[in-house]
């Protein structure tokens, strides 16, 4: 697939040898052979490969500060990277760059149940924290279904959600510090262990911001006590608009559940075949709800779902009696990437994010269009916070069914900007989504991000080609601010 | 003299401040001049934005409400009302503290502070509920970022930046913010009579249950009398902790709470009235009332809050006594302080402190004569200060929007 990235620097090219012999100065773990490079070539988003010119893994922050600053110095771009499970494209390396690998950062610094948070460094995975806070009943809230897998450094850099994300916010509402480096090799430190950071809130524009701002070397998250009774109900319905209207009616009603979940017919078979997770094979759409709280107050909230449930004609119900079924109930819905490569040689991932109202509508328009690309598709949505994954399938050995997928693809994210949604809710821009940042961003706005970028990193050596588009201008004539006649950027070079 | 204009729209505020930023105007923003927060700032222009109000649109099922940045905040909080919702940030009135009288001021104003209230330690900040905005930089261009959505990674989360920017990167004239159903039922467990050390054990005690407690704070002696409700006796200090919820759910929880602490004898609960307002009087900071002094915000990690207690506060051998109250299940202390010379040392003193601990300082009021020469906020770390700077000056890069208002010279 061709991929349009900043053009390679001919001058950084050439030097590549003596960058690797610099950068060996300061590491002890560059690995700089083509097979060593492969290993790091692309992420979770495996349609596109590059190799880089070398891969660092820096074991301390200092020398993580003087990588960042001998790149610098001899204008290397670098590309940070942590557990490379991003489905964007953010961590794909530039064939000019130094891919900088925080993996040998797997260490939880401190325990902190006194005021109940963690300190911890960017390469453990983000299921390391739950474990190491368990066995005093607490947990990290925010829970990728990658989260085995993904460091905890990359979810604070893509901002990662999870299934609990509704009632308990995703990780920019659970991160209360990091420290970081930024591209001159200087080290800041953001936040720390108390609630309210001062000044700008430099933590909250960091987090998400897919690794253009800074390496993050060191993260302090919060931590929460696990709720004194948990329950999950399934709902099973023959309409996409029967779903959409209950999950609408529940919040509606004030209800506040602790994740909720949609999966379509083929996800249904697909996971309860992979997870054997006791799903309703008969009925086209499933809903998983979880509530807790206390345990009257859940069996008060799982009988008023279960009533909203039958006012939108629902099929089947059926709550959880005990820890084991609730888990199974999830089993299925967080094995749905993983069962769907089970029985289609390719999918892509995608991951609007819409107004909960028109679940219905969006899934009929996804109907529609997989018709008309005569590609399959099954979906998953975080519906309680109206975040979508449909998984498009196809087969990357014919070139056309590929093309196809990503055309598809983008028409379902520009349906979502149109019924006043966005882009992306949890899985990042990178270089997937970069072109079509135009959809929902004007030129000022996109001039906008960039300035600050460049306050971060003025050279823009770090992570280049990611987030903002390269082929288009997003100012479209009518959208331009005219100032008594004159356009504000006369002489603005095309991005 | 300094001329104010009052816009009636985004498009004459662009265009206003696309002037001033030609002509290298500097710009005082406010909306009803309710709040002297921040540095005291000298500026050729004032831009009040109290016109540039309404709501645009309310989505209660979709649990956001979008509105023009000047409105006033008591009318989204009606409006909340009439739909049992409310804004989870829990809004402070900071007019009891300024003037005597509640005034919220507008929406735009309470953003750009980002103060949230006593749910704050579990429900999050202002910022966590601020989903998008629309805004005019100070180049005099219109800027938006984020949506009505609550997950949302399309670019640069700068709704975060522009929350407690106190004005100066931008002027924001829409806001989204994520409203909330208002809990069904509340009630307040209060213990009598606990030393500052012991209210910081219960708060640790209680958080390590899963009680969800959405409010902890305590009160002490020297600053009890202005509560005043039927079923509190203020004789005595004030532990408080709030439970919110269905109400078989809050009853529960509140007899939970009296088996933990059944060795503590002197208790009582506040049920749902005088509870809620036990709580907005606390959060509106009505304890210091038109307070004539210094009153300074400490954001701290609850393990260091007795230490700087004793040393700032109250410590009868030393002779420190200072108004004070803890918030936030010990996370949040605001202190009054006298506004005479030694106090500066005391703030000189309190400032090494944060440093040393995670913690920062925010002057929530001062004189004229401090807001001038004084700090607003304890930072004392350059490269910070340095990175603040370039981002103020990517969004204002000729710094006429509220200049100096939070670090001098930014
Ligand atoms: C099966 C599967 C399920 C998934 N489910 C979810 C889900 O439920 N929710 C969700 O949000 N995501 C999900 N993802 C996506 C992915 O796991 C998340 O985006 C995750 O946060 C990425 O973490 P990572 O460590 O793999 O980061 P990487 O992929 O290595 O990097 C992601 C981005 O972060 C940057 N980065 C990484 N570490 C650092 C650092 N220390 N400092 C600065 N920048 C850094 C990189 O440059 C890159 O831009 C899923 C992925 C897979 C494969």
């Amino acid at each position: 697939m061709s991929l349009v990235m900043p053009k390679p620097d001919e001058a950084t090219l050439l030097k590549s040898s003596s960058i690797i012999n610099g950068l060996k100065k300061i590491s002890k773990h560059v690995l700089s052979e083509e097979e060593e490079r492969a290993v790091y070539e692309t992420d979770g988003l495996s349609i596109h490969r590059q190799k880089p010119i070398a891969v660092v893994l820096p074991e301390t922050t200092k020398e993580v500060s003087l990588i960042l600053k001998y790149c610098y110095d001899n204008n290397v771009k670098v590309v940070p990277r942590g557990a490379g499970t991003g489905l964007s494209g953010s961590a794909l390396p530039l064939e000019d760059s130094v891919l900088v690998v925080l993996g040998k950062f797997n260490k939880i610094l401190e325990i902190d149940f006194e005021n109940r948070c963690v300190v911890t460094q960017p390469g453990v995975t983000n299921l390391s924290i739950t474990g190491a806070v368990q066995h005093e009943g607490f947990y990290y809230a925010p829970d990728p279904s990658s989260q085995m897998a993904c460091s905890i450094g990359g979810n604070i850099s893509t901002n990662a959600g999870g299934v609990h994300s509704l009632k308990y916010g995703v990780t920019t509402n659970n991160v209360l510090g990091v420290e970081m480096v930024l591209i001159d090799g200087t080290i800041i430190r953001l936040g720390g262990k108390n609630l309210d950071a001062e000044g700008y809130d430099l933590l909250g524009v960091v987090t998400g911001s897919e690794g253009l701002l800074g390496v993050i070397t060191e993260i302090t998250v919060k931590i929460l006590k696990k709720p004194q009774s948990v329950r999950a109900v399934l709902i099973g319905f023959d309409t996409n608009d029967d779903a959409g209207n209950c999950v609408a009616d529940i919040i509606s009603a004030g209800i506040i559940p602790a994740g909720m979940e949609i999966m379509d017919k083929p996800l249904i078979i697909a996971t309860d075949n992979f997870a054997k997770a006791g799903y309703p094979r008969d009925v086209e759409i499933l809903l998983i709800v979880e509530l807790d709280g206390t345990e009257s107050e859940v069996n008060t909230l799982i009988e008023k779902v279960l009533e909203i449930a039958k006012k939108n004609k629902a099929s089947y119900n059926r709550a959880s009696e005990s820890d084991e079924e609730r888990l199974r109930f999830w089993k299925g819905r967080k094995a749905a990437f993983t069962a769907l490569g089970a029985i289609s040689p390719d999918y892509i991932c995608m991951d609007g994010s819409i107004p909960r109202k028109k679940l219905g509508t969006v899934l009929n328009e996804i109907t529609r269009l997989s018709k008309k690309y005569e590609l399959a598709v099954a979906n998953c949505f975080h519906a309680g916070d109206g975040n979508l994954h449909p998984l498009i399938m196809f087969d990357s050995n014919n070139k056309k069914e590929l093309k196809k997928a990503e055309f598809f693809g983008a028409d379902i994210l520009k349906y979502c900007v149109k019924v006043g949604g966005v882009l992306t809710g949890e899985h990042g821009v990178g270089i997937e989504k970069r072109e079509l940042m135009c959809e929902m961003f004007n030129n000022d706005d996109i001039q906008q991000q960039l300035s600050l970028k460049k306050a971060f990193d003025e050279k823009s050596l770090l992570n280049p080609g990611k987030v903002f588009p390269i082929l288009h201008r997003c100012a479209e004539e009518g959208r331009v601010h005219v100032h008594k006649g004159k356009t504000r950027f006369p002489d603005l070079p095309s991005f | 003299m300094t001329d104010i204009y009052r816009p009636n729209n985004q498009e004459e505020i662009s265009q206003f401040i696309y002037d001033c930023y030609e002509s290298n105007r500097p710009i005082e923003i406010i909306t009803f001049n309710s709040k002297p927060i921040g540095r005291s700032i000298q500026c050729s222009q004032t831009l009040d934005l109290s016109k540039n109000s309404g709501i645009v649109e309310y989505q209660p099922d979709e649990l956001y409400i979008k509105v023009k940045a000047g409105t006033p905040l008591i009318d989204i909080l009606e409006v909340l009302k009439s739909k049992n919702q409310m804004l989870g940030f829990e809004p402070v009135d900071l007019g009891y503290l300024y003037n005597g009288k509640p005034n919220y001021g507008s929406i735009g104003g309470v953003v750009s502070c980002n103060l949230s209230g006593p749910r704050r330690f579990k429900s999050g900040s202002l910022r966590d509920h601020l989903l998008g905005f629309t805004a005019v930089n100070g180049k005099g261009e219109c800027i938006k970022s984020g949506g009505t959505v609550v997950k949302n990674v399309t670019g640069y989360d700068l709704s975060k930046l522009l929350a407690g920017s106190y004005g100066t990167l931008s002027v924001l004239t829409e806001v989204t913010l994520k409203v909330v159903p208002k809990p069904e039922f509340s009630e307040t467990f209060v213990m009598y009579g606990l030393t500052p050390k012991e209210a910081l054990e219960v708060f640790s005690k209680v958080m390590k249950t899963s009680l969800e407690i959405s409010g902890a704070c305590h009160y002490p002696k020297n600053n009890i009398d202005f509560l005043r409700l039927n079923d509190l006796d203020n004789s005595r200090t004030i532990t408080a902790l709030r439970i919110e919820g269905p109400k078989n759910s809050v009853q529960e929880r509140i007899e939970s709470l009296n088996k933990i602490f059944k060795e503590v004898k002197e208790k009582t609960i506040l049920e749902i009235y005088q509870s809620d307002l036990f709580w907005k009087i606390s959060a509106n900071l009505e304890c210091f009332n038109n307070s004539p002094k210094i009153v300074a915000k400490i954001s701290l990690p609850p393990t260091e809050t007795t230490d700087f207690i004793s040393q700032f506060c109250e410590d009868e051998i030393m002779g420190i006594n200072n108004k004070y109250f803890v918030e936030w299940a010990g996370g949040l202390i605001f202190l009054e302080i006298g506004n005479e010379d030694p106090s500066y040392l005391i703030l000189e003193k309190m400032k090494k402190f944060c440093k040393e601990k995670s913690a920062h300082i925010m002057i929530m009021k001062a004189d004229n004569t401090f807001r001038t020469s004084g700090f607003f906020l304890s930072s004392s770390d350059e490269n910070i200060k340095t990175l603040a700077s370039k981002v103020k000056l990517s969004f204002d890069p000729k710094s006429i929007l509220n200049p100096g208002k939070i670090y001098a010279g930014i």
